[in-house]
Protein backbone atom coordinates (compact mmCIF):
# COMPACT_ATOMS: atom_id res chain seq x y z
CA UNK A 1 0.00 0.00 0.00
CA UNK A 2 1.65 3.67 -0.71
CA UNK A 3 1.86 5.11 2.46
CA UNK A 4 3.58 8.26 1.37
CA UNK A 5 1.16 11.16 2.22
CA UNK A 6 -1.16 12.67 0.03
CA UNK A 7 -1.22 16.71 -0.33
CA UNK A 8 -4.37 18.55 -1.55
CA UNK A 9 -4.01 22.11 -1.91
CA UNK A 10 -7.34 24.11 -1.52
CA UNK A 11 -8.32 26.86 -3.66
CA UNK A 12 -11.52 26.29 -5.45
CA UNK A 13 -14.56 24.47 -4.81
CA UNK A 14 -13.39 21.35 -6.73
CA UNK A 15 -10.10 21.13 -4.81
CA UNK A 16 -12.66 20.41 -1.58
CA UNK A 17 -13.86 17.50 -4.21
CA UNK A 18 -10.50 16.41 -4.92
CA UNK A 19 -9.77 16.16 -1.08
CA UNK A 20 -12.71 14.40 -0.25
CA UNK A 21 -12.19 12.10 -2.94
CA UNK A 22 -8.29 11.26 -2.11
CA UNK A 23 -9.53 11.05 1.60
CA UNK A 24 -12.19 7.95 0.60
CA UNK A 25 -10.31 6.11 -1.52
CA UNK A 26 -7.37 5.84 1.46
CA UNK A 27 -9.86 5.05 4.28
CA UNK A 28 -11.08 2.40 1.52
CA UNK A 29 -7.55 0.49 0.96
CA UNK A 30 -6.96 0.49 4.84
CA UNK A 31 -10.08 -1.37 5.34
CA UNK A 32 -12.77 1.37 6.75
CA UNK A 33 -16.44 0.44 6.18
CA UNK A 34 -19.00 2.00 4.10
CA UNK A 35 -20.39 4.41 7.08
CA UNK A 36 -16.70 5.64 8.45
CA UNK A 37 -15.64 6.08 4.45
CA UNK A 38 -18.56 8.64 4.37
CA UNK A 39 -18.02 10.34 7.51
CA UNK A 40 -14.09 10.55 7.04
CA UNK A 41 -15.01 12.02 3.62
CA UNK A 42 -17.43 14.80 5.51
CA UNK A 43 -14.98 15.43 7.84
CA UNK A 44 -12.15 16.29 5.18
CA UNK A 45 -15.41 18.64 3.20
CA UNK A 46 -15.93 20.32 6.18
CA UNK A 47 -12.06 21.34 6.97
CA UNK A 48 -11.08 22.26 3.37
CA UNK A 49 -14.21 24.04 3.30
CA UNK A 50 -13.43 26.30 6.51
CA UNK A 51 -9.88 26.86 4.49
CA UNK A 52 -11.42 27.92 1.14
CA UNK A 53 -14.13 29.98 3.35
CA UNK A 54 -12.53 31.42 6.10
CA UNK A 55 -8.39 31.17 4.57
CA UNK A 56 -8.89 31.16 0.76
CA UNK A 57 -5.46 28.93 0.15
CA UNK A 58 -4.47 26.06 2.57
CA UNK A 59 -3.66 22.18 2.30
CA UNK A 60 -5.28 18.67 3.25
CA UNK A 61 -2.63 16.26 3.93
CA UNK A 62 -3.74 12.71 4.27
CA UNK A 63 -1.99 10.25 5.18
CA UNK A 64 -1.83 6.70 7.20
CA UNK A 65 -1.09 5.95 10.67
CA UNK A 66 0.58 2.72 11.12
CA UNK A 67 1.31 2.48 14.55
CA UNK A 68 -0.16 0.09 17.63
CA UNK A 69 -3.89 1.20 15.84
CA UNK A 70 -3.93 1.73 12.24
CA UNK A 71 -6.04 4.75 11.20
CA UNK A 72 -6.38 7.97 8.53
CA UNK A 73 -4.66 10.94 9.49
CA UNK A 74 -6.17 14.07 8.21
CA UNK A 75 -4.32 17.56 8.41
CA UNK A 76 -6.15 20.58 7.53
CA UNK A 77 -3.45 23.83 7.52
CA UNK A 78 -3.83 27.51 6.52
CA UNK A 79 -2.07 30.41 6.76
CA UNK A 80 -5.67 32.43 7.10
CA UNK A 81 -7.29 34.98 9.67
CA UNK A 82 -6.80 32.38 12.34
CA UNK A 83 -9.46 31.57 14.94
CA UNK A 84 -9.99 34.71 17.68
CA UNK A 85 -12.01 32.40 20.10
CA UNK A 86 -11.32 28.79 19.47
CA UNK A 87 -13.07 28.00 22.98
CA UNK A 88 -16.68 29.34 21.00
CA UNK A 89 -15.50 27.98 17.82
CA UNK A 90 -15.47 23.96 19.61
CA UNK A 91 -19.10 25.37 21.20
CA UNK A 92 -22.31 22.93 19.34
CA UNK A 93 -24.84 25.59 17.89
CA UNK A 94 -22.13 28.25 17.19
CA UNK A 95 -21.28 28.56 13.54
CA UNK A 96 -20.97 31.14 10.68
CA UNK A 97 -21.57 29.25 7.48
CA UNK A 98 -25.30 28.76 9.20
CA UNK A 99 -24.68 24.51 8.98
CA UNK A 100 -26.41 22.20 11.41
CA UNK A 101 -24.16 20.36 13.17
CA UNK A 102 -21.78 20.80 11.24
CA UNK A 103 -18.36 23.09 11.67
CA UNK A 104 -15.93 22.06 13.97
CA UNK A 105 -17.77 20.06 16.50
CA UNK A 106 -19.13 18.38 13.85
CA UNK A 107 -15.53 17.29 12.41
CA UNK A 108 -14.57 16.81 16.05
CA UNK A 109 -17.70 13.91 16.58
CA UNK A 110 -16.72 12.42 12.97
CA UNK A 111 -13.47 11.49 13.74
CA UNK A 112 -11.99 9.92 16.82
CA UNK A 113 -9.21 12.18 17.80
CA UNK A 114 -9.28 16.10 17.13
CA UNK A 115 -6.88 18.45 17.67
CA UNK A 116 -6.30 22.24 17.01
CA UNK A 117 -3.99 25.46 17.13
CA UNK A 118 -4.92 28.70 15.89
CA UNK A 119 -2.96 31.99 16.20
CA UNK A 120 -4.60 34.98 15.16
CA UNK A 121 -3.44 36.37 12.10
CA UNK A 122 -1.05 33.50 11.53
CA UNK A 123 -3.56 30.77 10.62
CA UNK A 124 -5.19 27.61 11.66
CA UNK A 125 -3.74 23.48 11.80
CA UNK A 126 -6.13 21.15 12.83
CA UNK A 127 -5.35 17.48 12.96
CA UNK A 128 -8.12 14.63 12.77
CA UNK A 129 -7.17 10.91 13.14
CA UNK A 130 -9.49 7.80 13.16
CA UNK A 131 -9.06 4.56 13.64
CA UNK A 132 -9.88 1.02 12.70
CA UNK A 133 -11.64 -1.44 14.70
CA UNK B 1 -42.47 41.97 14.47
CA UNK B 2 -40.64 44.58 12.41
CA UNK B 3 -38.27 47.01 12.21
CA UNK B 4 -37.38 49.23 9.19
CA UNK B 5 -34.32 51.67 9.83
CA UNK B 6 -33.78 53.83 6.64
CA UNK B 7 -30.18 55.87 6.65
CA UNK B 8 -30.54 59.20 4.94
CA UNK B 9 -27.69 62.41 5.02
CA UNK B 10 -29.48 65.31 5.89
CA UNK B 11 -28.34 68.30 3.71
CA UNK B 12 -26.51 69.77 6.47
CA UNK B 13 -24.22 66.99 6.95
CA UNK B 14 -26.83 65.61 9.26
CA UNK B 15 -27.34 61.71 9.97
CA UNK B 16 -31.27 61.07 9.63
CA UNK B 17 -33.11 57.53 10.75
CA UNK B 18 -36.09 56.67 9.96
CA UNK B 19 -37.75 54.05 12.08
CA UNK B 20 -41.00 52.30 11.00
CA UNK B 21 -42.44 49.40 12.97
CA UNK B 22 -41.95 48.41 16.66
CA UNK B 23 -39.01 48.72 18.82
CA UNK B 24 -39.48 46.99 21.47
CA UNK B 25 -37.24 43.74 22.81
CA UNK B 26 -36.87 42.05 19.56
CA UNK B 27 -35.66 45.21 17.59
CA UNK B 28 -34.62 47.50 19.55
CA UNK B 29 -30.63 45.74 19.13
CA UNK B 30 -31.14 46.07 15.83
CA UNK B 31 -31.36 50.53 15.90
CA UNK B 32 -28.85 50.05 18.82
CA UNK B 33 -26.29 49.08 16.48
CA UNK B 34 -26.93 51.45 14.04
CA UNK B 35 -27.25 54.19 16.05
CA UNK B 36 -24.05 53.64 18.42
CA UNK B 37 -21.84 54.00 15.82
CA UNK B 38 -23.44 57.46 14.41
CA UNK B 39 -23.60 59.09 17.78
CA UNK B 40 -19.82 57.83 18.47
CA UNK B 41 -18.36 60.89 16.45
CA UNK B 42 -17.14 63.68 17.41
CA UNK B 43 -20.00 66.64 17.23
CA UNK B 44 -21.93 64.20 15.32
CA UNK B 45 -25.52 65.44 14.20
CA UNK B 46 -28.44 62.63 14.40
CA UNK B 47 -32.21 62.97 13.76
CA UNK B 48 -34.30 59.93 14.69
CA UNK B 49 -37.63 60.23 12.92
CA UNK B 50 -40.65 58.15 14.90
CA UNK B 51 -43.54 58.98 12.71
CA UNK B 52 -43.81 55.22 11.70
CA UNK B 53 -42.97 53.85 14.85
CA UNK B 54 -46.79 52.37 16.19
CA UNK B 55 -44.82 50.78 19.10
CA UNK B 56 -42.03 51.46 21.28
CA UNK B 57 -41.30 49.88 25.28
CA UNK B 58 -38.66 50.82 27.94
CA UNK B 59 -35.83 48.37 26.04
CA UNK B 60 -36.66 51.62 23.00
CA UNK B 61 -36.27 54.10 25.63
CA UNK B 62 -33.26 52.14 27.00
CA UNK B 63 -31.61 52.36 23.12
CA UNK B 64 -32.65 56.27 23.00
CA UNK B 65 -30.83 56.95 26.34
CA UNK B 66 -28.12 55.16 25.58
CA UNK B 67 -27.69 57.09 22.49
CA UNK B 68 -28.17 60.14 24.58
CA UNK B 69 -25.51 59.92 26.51
CA UNK B 70 -22.91 58.97 23.86
CA UNK B 71 -23.71 61.75 22.19
CA UNK B 72 -23.34 64.00 25.00
CA UNK B 73 -19.95 62.45 25.80
CA UNK B 74 -18.53 63.62 21.74
CA UNK B 75 -20.26 66.82 22.54
CA UNK B 76 -23.23 65.87 19.34
CA UNK B 77 -26.84 66.84 19.25
CA UNK B 78 -29.63 64.17 19.17
CA UNK B 79 -33.07 65.28 17.96
CA UNK B 80 -36.23 62.64 17.91
CA UNK B 81 -38.73 64.00 15.89
CA UNK B 82 -42.70 63.26 15.12
CA UNK B 83 -43.39 60.92 18.30
CA UNK B 84 -47.07 59.75 17.98
CA UNK B 85 -49.06 59.81 20.91
CA UNK B 86 -48.04 56.69 22.59
CA UNK B 87 -44.59 57.59 22.72
CA UNK B 88 -44.81 61.08 23.91
CA UNK B 89 -46.39 59.77 27.12
CA UNK B 90 -43.37 57.24 27.50
CA UNK B 91 -41.14 60.25 26.81
CA UNK B 92 -43.20 62.41 29.03
CA UNK B 93 -43.36 59.48 31.70
CA UNK B 94 -39.63 58.96 31.49
CA UNK B 95 -38.25 62.11 31.95
CA UNK B 96 -36.39 62.10 28.47
CA UNK B 97 -38.42 65.06 26.94
CA UNK B 98 -37.20 67.19 29.48
CA UNK B 99 -33.73 66.20 27.96
CA UNK B 100 -33.69 64.97 24.82
CA UNK B 101 -34.51 67.42 21.86
CA UNK B 102 -38.02 66.97 20.59
CA UNK B 103 -39.20 68.41 16.58
CA UNK B 104 -42.85 67.88 15.73
CA UNK B 105 -42.27 68.75 12.48
CA UNK B 106 -45.80 67.43 11.37
CA UNK B 107 -47.57 70.32 13.91
CA UNK B 108 -45.48 72.78 12.00
CA UNK B 109 -46.44 72.05 8.65
CA UNK B 110 -49.76 71.95 9.85
CA UNK B 111 -49.99 75.29 11.24
CA UNK C 1 -23.87 1.64 23.44
CA UNK C 2 -25.60 -1.79 21.82
CA UNK C 3 -23.15 -3.89 20.13
CA UNK C 4 -22.68 -3.99 16.39
CA UNK C 5 -23.57 -7.78 15.81
CA UNK C 6 -26.67 -7.66 18.12
CA UNK C 7 -28.10 -4.89 16.65
CA UNK C 8 -27.91 -6.13 13.18
CA UNK C 9 -29.13 -9.26 14.10
CA UNK C 10 -32.12 -7.17 15.88
CA UNK C 11 -32.59 -5.23 12.74
CA UNK C 12 -32.48 -8.28 10.17
CA UNK C 13 -34.92 -9.99 11.97
CA UNK C 14 -37.12 -7.08 12.06
CA UNK C 15 -36.47 -6.53 8.55
CA UNK C 16 -37.19 -9.98 7.10
CA UNK C 17 -40.01 -10.03 9.07
CA UNK C 18 -41.18 -7.43 7.47
CA UNK C 19 -40.72 -7.87 4.20
CA UNK C 20 -42.27 -11.21 4.22
CA UNK C 21 -45.41 -10.93 6.52
CA UNK C 22 -46.06 -6.75 5.83
CA UNK C 23 -48.65 -6.19 8.29
CA UNK C 24 -49.11 -2.82 10.54
CA UNK C 25 -47.22 -4.87 13.29
CA UNK C 26 -44.14 -5.79 11.59
CA UNK C 27 -43.95 -1.60 11.17
CA UNK C 28 -45.32 -0.95 14.44
CA UNK C 29 -41.94 -3.07 15.37
CA UNK C 30 -40.02 -0.85 13.18
CA UNK C 31 -41.26 2.20 15.28
CA UNK C 32 -40.19 0.65 18.61
CA UNK C 33 -36.26 -0.04 16.84
CA UNK C 34 -36.46 3.38 15.85
CA UNK C 35 -36.85 4.50 19.63
CA UNK C 36 -34.78 2.25 21.16
CA UNK C 37 -31.66 2.84 18.77
CA UNK C 38 -32.21 6.61 19.50
CA UNK C 39 -32.40 6.00 23.36
CA UNK C 40 -28.85 4.09 22.58
CA UNK C 41 -27.87 7.19 20.85
CA UNK C 42 -27.18 5.55 17.84
CA UNK C 43 -27.13 8.33 14.58
CA UNK C 44 -29.77 8.00 11.67
CA UNK C 45 -26.26 6.55 9.03
CA UNK C 46 -25.89 3.97 10.94
CA UNK C 47 -29.34 2.62 10.97
CA UNK C 48 -29.28 3.52 7.25
CA UNK C 49 -25.91 1.22 7.42
CA UNK C 50 -27.46 -1.75 8.67
CA UNK C 51 -30.51 -1.53 6.38
CA UNK C 52 -27.90 -1.39 3.62
CA UNK C 53 -26.14 -4.77 5.07
CA UNK C 54 -29.09 -6.64 5.70
CA UNK C 55 -30.23 -5.88 1.76
CA UNK C 56 -26.31 -7.03 0.94
CA UNK C 57 -26.80 -10.14 2.34
CA UNK C 58 -30.12 -11.12 0.89
CA UNK C 59 -29.20 -9.54 -2.48
CA UNK C 60 -25.67 -10.54 -2.89
CA UNK C 61 -25.67 -9.65 -6.51
CA UNK C 62 -27.68 -6.04 -6.23
CA UNK C 63 -27.57 -4.04 -9.39
CA UNK C 64 -24.50 -1.35 -9.29
CA UNK C 65 -26.55 1.70 -9.74
CA UNK C 66 -28.82 0.36 -7.22
CA UNK C 67 -26.01 0.06 -4.97
CA UNK C 68 -24.85 3.86 -5.61
CA UNK C 69 -27.66 5.23 -4.98
CA UNK C 70 -27.48 3.65 -1.14
CA UNK C 71 -24.29 5.42 -1.30
CA UNK C 72 -26.09 8.56 -2.15
CA UNK C 73 -28.33 8.24 0.56
CA UNK C 74 -25.54 7.46 3.05
CA UNK C 75 -23.34 10.27 2.44
CA UNK C 76 -27.06 12.51 2.73
CA UNK C 77 -27.36 10.71 5.84
CA UNK C 78 -24.23 11.80 7.46
CA UNK C 79 -25.30 15.68 8.08
CA UNK C 80 -28.46 14.70 9.40
CA UNK C 81 -26.16 12.09 12.12
CA UNK C 82 -24.47 15.27 13.10
CA UNK C 83 -27.31 17.62 13.57
CA UNK C 84 -28.87 14.94 15.83
CA UNK C 85 -25.72 14.13 18.10
CA UNK C 86 -25.36 18.24 18.01
CA UNK C 87 -29.12 18.12 18.83
CA UNK C 88 -28.60 15.42 21.60
CA UNK C 89 -25.76 17.51 23.08
CA UNK C 90 -27.46 20.85 23.07
CA UNK C 91 -30.17 19.70 25.02
CA UNK C 92 -28.01 18.07 27.82
CA UNK C 93 -26.41 22.01 27.85
CA UNK C 94 -30.16 23.27 28.04
CA UNK C 95 -31.10 21.18 31.04
CA UNK C 96 -27.92 22.14 32.50
CA UNK C 97 -28.66 26.26 32.20
CA UNK C 98 -32.03 25.47 33.42
CA UNK C 99 -31.61 23.89 36.57
CA UNK C 100 -28.82 26.92 36.90
CA UNK C 101 -31.44 29.67 36.33
CA UNK C 102 -33.54 27.42 38.41
CA UNK C 103 -31.34 27.90 41.27
CA UNK C 104 -30.75 31.74 40.74
CA UNK C 105 -34.25 32.05 40.91
CA UNK C 106 -34.46 30.63 44.44
CA UNK C 107 -31.96 33.05 44.87
CA UNK C 108 -33.70 35.70 43.63
CA UNK C 109 -37.37 35.46 45.15
CA UNK C 110 -35.77 34.95 48.44
CA UNK C 111 -34.39 38.39 47.79
CA UNK C 112 -37.88 39.28 46.48
CA UNK C 113 -40.52 38.51 48.23
CA UNK C 114 -40.04 40.47 51.71
CA UNK C 115 -42.65 40.34 53.96
CA UNK C 116 -45.98 42.30 53.55
CA UNK C 117 -46.51 44.23 57.23
CA UNK C 118 -49.84 44.37 58.88
CA UNK C 119 -52.09 47.47 59.95
CA UNK C 120 -54.83 47.94 61.01
CA UNK C 121 -55.85 50.63 59.60
CA UNK C 122 -54.01 49.74 55.86
CA UNK C 123 -55.39 46.77 53.83
CA UNK C 124 -52.49 45.79 51.52
CA UNK C 125 -52.44 43.21 48.80
CA UNK C 126 -49.31 42.49 46.36
CA UNK C 127 -49.16 40.11 43.54
CA UNK C 128 -46.14 39.81 41.42
CA UNK C 129 -45.19 37.28 39.09
CA UNK C 130 -41.91 37.41 36.28
CA UNK C 131 -42.52 37.06 32.65
CA UNK C 132 -39.64 34.64 32.59
CA UNK C 133 -38.65 32.90 35.12
CA UNK C 134 -36.04 35.91 37.02
CA UNK C 135 -38.06 39.15 37.15
CA UNK C 136 -37.27 42.47 36.93
CA UNK C 137 -39.95 43.73 38.83
CA UNK C 138 -39.32 45.18 42.35
CA UNK C 139 -41.13 46.14 45.43
CA UNK C 140 -40.83 46.28 49.14
CA UNK C 141 -42.24 47.68 51.89
CA UNK C 142 -40.93 48.62 55.37
CA UNK C 143 -42.10 49.35 58.42
CA UNK C 144 -40.78 51.90 60.78
CA UNK C 145 -40.70 52.75 64.49
CA UNK C 146 -43.39 55.73 64.00
CA UNK C 147 -45.69 53.21 61.98
CA UNK C 148 -44.91 54.41 58.73
CA UNK C 149 -44.67 52.40 55.99
CA UNK C 150 -42.62 52.95 53.13
CA UNK C 151 -43.17 51.59 49.75
CA UNK C 152 -41.26 51.04 46.90
CA UNK C 153 -42.03 49.42 43.27
CA UNK C 154 -39.59 49.46 40.56
CA UNK C 155 -38.63 48.29 37.16
CA UNK C 156 -35.94 47.32 35.53
CA UNK C 157 -35.81 48.15 31.85
CA UNK C 158 -36.33 44.54 30.02
CA UNK C 159 -36.79 41.28 31.52
CA UNK C 160 -35.08 37.81 32.53
CA UNK C 161 -31.52 37.51 33.77
CA UNK C 162 -30.13 40.86 33.17
CA UNK C 163 -32.99 42.82 34.68
CA UNK C 164 -32.97 40.69 37.57
CA UNK C 165 -28.91 41.44 38.40
CA UNK C 166 -29.97 44.99 37.90
CA UNK C 167 -32.96 44.46 40.23
CA UNK C 168 -30.42 42.66 42.95
CA UNK C 169 -28.49 45.85 42.69
CA UNK C 170 -31.05 48.33 43.80
CA UNK C 171 -31.94 46.18 46.89
CA UNK C 172 -28.72 46.30 48.46
CA UNK C 173 -29.26 49.61 47.64
CA UNK C 174 -32.42 50.43 49.01
CA UNK C 175 -30.83 48.64 52.34
CA UNK C 176 -28.22 50.19 52.98
CA UNK C 177 -29.88 53.55 53.66
CA UNK C 178 -32.42 53.35 56.34
CA UNK C 179 -32.03 57.22 57.03
CA UNK C 180 -33.45 58.20 54.40
CA UNK C 181 -36.32 56.47 54.16
CA UNK C 182 -38.72 59.21 54.89
CA UNK C 183 -37.91 61.76 52.08
CA UNK C 184 -38.96 59.64 48.99
CA UNK C 185 -36.97 62.57 47.09
CA UNK C 186 -34.08 61.77 48.71
CA UNK C 187 -33.88 58.05 48.34
CA UNK C 188 -34.31 58.33 44.74
CA UNK C 189 -31.59 60.67 44.39
CA UNK C 190 -29.30 58.22 45.94
CA UNK C 191 -30.45 55.42 44.03
CA UNK C 192 -30.30 57.45 40.89
CA UNK C 193 -26.61 58.44 41.85
CA UNK C 194 -25.75 54.37 42.48
CA UNK C 195 -27.80 53.44 39.55
CA UNK C 196 -25.48 56.25 36.87
CA UNK C 197 -22.54 54.83 38.59
CA UNK C 198 -23.18 51.05 38.30
CA UNK C 199 -25.12 50.68 34.97
CA UNK C 200 -24.78 50.16 31.22
CA UNK C 201 -25.67 53.08 29.83
CA UNK C 202 -28.93 51.69 28.08
CA UNK C 203 -30.29 49.77 31.08
CA UNK C 204 -32.51 52.04 33.34
CA UNK C 205 -35.07 51.59 35.98
CA UNK C 206 -38.09 52.88 36.88
CA UNK C 207 -39.30 53.65 40.53
CA UNK C 208 -42.30 54.71 42.57
CA UNK C 209 -41.39 55.53 45.82
CA UNK C 210 -43.63 56.41 49.22
CA UNK C 211 -44.08 56.86 52.52
CA UNK C 212 -47.67 56.38 54.13
CA UNK C 213 -47.45 58.15 57.13
CA UNK C 214 -50.16 56.92 59.57
CA UNK C 215 -50.55 60.10 62.04
CA UNK C 216 -51.35 62.04 59.15
CA UNK C 217 -52.90 59.63 56.88
CA UNK C 218 -50.94 61.39 54.32
CA UNK C 219 -48.85 59.50 51.55
CA UNK C 220 -45.67 61.79 50.58
CA UNK C 221 -44.26 60.15 47.56
CA UNK C 222 -41.77 60.74 44.56
CA UNK C 223 -41.15 58.64 41.14
CA UNK C 224 -38.35 58.06 38.99
CA UNK C 225 -40.18 57.62 35.15
CA UNK C 226 -42.65 55.22 37.07
CA UNK C 227 -45.65 54.45 35.10
CA UNK C 228 -48.23 56.82 37.02
CA UNK C 229 -50.00 54.60 39.54
CA UNK C 230 -53.98 55.78 40.60
CA UNK C 231 -55.22 57.50 43.23
CA UNK C 232 -58.91 56.02 44.54
CA UNK C 233 -61.25 59.01 45.87
CA UNK C 234 -63.99 57.18 47.70
CA UNK C 235 -65.62 60.61 48.64
CA UNK C 236 -65.65 61.17 44.68
CA UNK C 237 -66.32 58.06 43.85
CA UNK C 238 -63.14 58.18 41.16
CA UNK C 239 -60.23 57.22 40.14
CA UNK C 240 -57.63 59.30 39.47
CA UNK C 241 -53.97 59.61 37.84
CA UNK C 242 -51.25 59.65 40.99
CA UNK C 243 -48.82 62.11 39.00
CA UNK C 244 -45.34 63.03 40.09
CA UNK C 245 -42.47 63.74 37.42
CA UNK C 246 -39.03 62.71 37.77
CA UNK C 247 -36.69 61.36 35.29
CA UNK C 248 -35.87 57.14 35.10
CA UNK C 249 -32.76 56.20 37.24
CA UNK C 250 -29.13 56.07 35.71
CA UNK C 251 -30.43 58.89 32.91
CA UNK C 252 -28.52 61.66 34.65
CA UNK C 253 -26.72 61.75 37.95
CA UNK C 254 -27.64 65.18 38.95
CA UNK C 255 -31.54 64.75 39.05
CA UNK C 256 -33.55 66.32 41.64
CA UNK C 257 -36.97 64.27 42.51
CA UNK C 258 -39.69 66.33 43.81
CA UNK C 259 -41.73 65.48 46.23
CA UNK C 260 -45.52 65.02 46.44
CA UNK C 261 -48.29 64.61 48.72
CA UNK C 262 -51.92 63.42 48.79
CA UNK C 263 -54.20 62.82 52.09
CA UNK C 264 -56.04 59.76 52.11
CA UNK C 265 -59.07 59.12 53.78
CA UNK C 266 -60.84 56.10 54.43
CA UNK C 267 -61.61 54.03 51.64
CA UNK C 268 -59.32 55.21 49.61
CA UNK C 269 -57.24 53.39 47.50
CA UNK C 270 -53.19 53.87 46.28
CA UNK C 271 -52.86 51.33 43.20
CA UNK C 272 -49.02 50.92 41.97
CA UNK C 273 -47.66 48.79 39.04
CA UNK C 274 -44.93 47.93 36.78
CA UNK C 275 -45.76 48.74 32.87
CA UNK C 276 -46.19 45.18 32.62
CA UNK C 277 -49.88 45.67 33.49
CA UNK C 278 -50.31 48.44 31.27
CA UNK C 279 -48.25 46.87 28.57
CA UNK C 280 -50.87 43.68 28.50
CA UNK C 281 -51.42 43.03 24.98
CA UNK C 282 -53.94 40.98 23.64
CA UNK C 283 -55.66 40.25 19.81
CA UNK C 284 -57.50 43.75 20.01
CA UNK C 285 -54.73 45.34 21.34
CA UNK C 286 -52.60 47.34 24.12
CA UNK C 287 -55.06 47.11 27.35
CA UNK C 288 -56.18 50.84 28.07
CA UNK C 289 -55.50 52.26 31.51
CA UNK C 290 -58.94 52.27 31.74
CA UNK C 291 -59.57 48.33 31.33
CA UNK C 292 -57.36 48.37 34.28
CA UNK C 293 -59.38 50.99 36.36
CA UNK C 294 -62.84 48.77 34.85
CA UNK C 295 -61.36 45.61 36.84
CA UNK C 296 -60.13 47.15 39.74
CA UNK C 297 -63.72 48.73 40.14
CA UNK C 298 -65.91 45.20 39.56
CA UNK C 299 -63.66 43.92 42.87
CA UNK C 300 -63.84 46.97 45.09
CA UNK C 301 -65.80 45.19 47.38
CA UNK C 302 -63.17 42.75 47.96
CA UNK C 303 -59.71 42.37 49.81
CA UNK C 304 -56.74 44.03 48.50
CA UNK C 305 -55.08 40.97 48.05
CA UNK C 306 -58.33 39.59 46.50
CA UNK C 307 -58.38 42.37 44.24
CA UNK C 308 -54.69 41.79 43.09
CA UNK C 309 -55.07 38.45 42.80
CA UNK C 310 -58.45 38.76 40.46
CA UNK C 311 -57.21 41.73 37.96
CA UNK C 312 -53.74 39.95 37.74
CA UNK C 313 -55.91 36.07 36.45
CA UNK C 314 -58.15 38.40 34.02
CA UNK C 315 -55.40 40.15 32.54
CA UNK C 316 -52.89 36.94 32.20
CA UNK C 317 -56.55 35.03 30.69
CA UNK C 318 -56.93 38.01 28.20
CA UNK C 319 -53.50 37.67 26.87
CA UNK C 320 -53.63 33.58 26.49
CA UNK C 321 -51.95 32.97 29.58
CA UNK C 322 -48.03 34.71 28.07
CA UNK C 323 -47.15 37.35 30.04
CA UNK C 324 -45.31 39.49 27.44
CA UNK C 325 -43.20 41.46 30.27
CA UNK C 326 -42.76 40.98 34.31
CA UNK C 327 -46.02 42.10 36.04
CA UNK C 328 -46.51 43.74 39.54
CA UNK C 329 -49.38 45.06 41.22
CA UNK C 330 -49.55 46.74 44.59
CA UNK C 331 -53.16 47.77 46.32
CA UNK C 332 -52.98 50.17 49.56
CA UNK C 333 -56.83 50.77 51.23
CA UNK C 334 -57.10 52.51 54.13
CA UNK C 335 -59.71 51.06 56.26
CA UNK C 336 -59.96 53.29 59.29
Amino acid sequence: MNIAPNRVEIHNEWDIVRARQSGRERAKELGFGHVDQARIATAISELARNIYLYAKHGEIIISVIDGEKRGISIIAEDNGPGIRDLRKAMEDGYTTSGGLGAGLPGVKRLMDDFDIVSEEGQGTKITAKKYLR
Amino acid sequence: MNLNILHEKKVDGGELLTISGELDAYTAPKLKETILPLVDVERASVTLDLKDTDYMDSTGIGVIIAAYKQSCKRNGTLVVQNLTPRVSRLFDITGLSEIITIDDIKKEETT
Amino acid sequence: MIDHKELYQHYRKLLIEHMERKSEKTLYNGQLFSRQMMENGVSPEDVLSLHIDVIKEFYPHMDEKFQSAFDFLLEAMIGYGLAYREHQNLRYKQRQLESEIDIAADVQQSLLVGEVPHYDFLDIGVISRPAKRMSGDYYHFVKDEQNCLSVAIADVIGKGIPAALCMSMIKYAMDSEPEQRTKPGAVLENLNRVVEQNVDPSMFITMFYGLYNESQHRLYFASAGHEPGFYYSSNKDEFQELIAKGRVLGLDRSTKYREYEKNIDVGDMVILFSDGVTECRTEKGFIERDEIVRLIRQRMHLSSQEIVDGVYKELERLQDFQLRDDFTLIILKREV
